[in-house]
């Protein structure tokens, strides 16, 4: 009896949890309708917004799933961004929007390695200096 | 890199994921999770933008769930 009061609460918190994500989508979603209605001058009904909100949880689902699968199919288990342009294989102009954005990101951390490796050099070349010049001294005398 | 003001947290889509994975060791690297945290918010914003598009070709003054009922099925073949 007690266990199946403990697995009830434990399906409690799952449920709650799903619930709490489905909230934050739900807001999410909101505020990117409110931006297309006031941006075209037509308002939602709450209804469709949910609706949409529901889909988009629904979809997260199907995307999961198959990114999991991608990543399973070329033996790893972290998923990459060659994960999601596949994902995103179905229409031309999406596959062509993320792949341009997945060579933005490229570049992105490219430049940000390069300006931490000459960051690490040149506080190097600082603290090399005086040592060096303390170590002329020492031995000038 | 987000084009609009709203978009999806990169924290919330983690969970998203997470949720529906059916391994414990699955993960999301970085740059992919910004990735989807883009494709999310291109989805709403296609799903908002076409009902939008529909209601206006029926000359309507709001966006009801039967202009989004229309759009859905391109929607979905789309992604």
């Amino acid at each position: 009896m007690e266990e199946e009061e403990e697995g009830s609460g434990e399906e409690q918190q799952r449920f709650s949890y799903r619930q709490r994500l489905k909230a934050a989508v739900h807001y999410t979603v909101g505020c990117l309708c409110e931006e297309v209605a006031s941006d075209r001058g037509m308002p939602f009904s709450k209804q469709t917004i949910a609706a949409i909100s529901e889909l988009t949880f629904r979809q997260c689902e199907t995307f999961a799933k198959d990114l999991e699968m991608f990543a399973r199919h070329a033996k790893r288990s972290t998923i990459n961004t060659e994960d999601v342009k596949l994902l995103a294989r179905r229409s031309n102009s999406l596959l062509k929007y993320i792949t341009e954005k997945t060579e933005e990101l490229a570049q992105f951390n490219t430049e940000q390695k390069a300006k931490k490796k000459k960051k690490l050099e040149d506080d190097n070349t600082k603290s090399v200096v005086p040592a060096e010049a303390a170590a002329a001294e020492k031995d000038g005398s | 890199m987000e084009g609009t003001g709203g978009g999806f947290r990169k924290d919330l889509v983690s969970k998203l994921l997470q949720l529906h994975f059916t391994d414990s060791k699955t993960k999301v690297g970085g740059d992919a999770l910004r990735l989807m945290a883009e494709l999310l918010t291109i989805f709403v914003v296609e799903a908002a933008i076409r009902s939008v598009r529909q209601a206006q070709a029926e000359d309507l003054a709001l966006v009801d769930m039967d202009q989004l009922e229309k759009v859905l099925p391109q929607l979905l073949l789309d992604f």
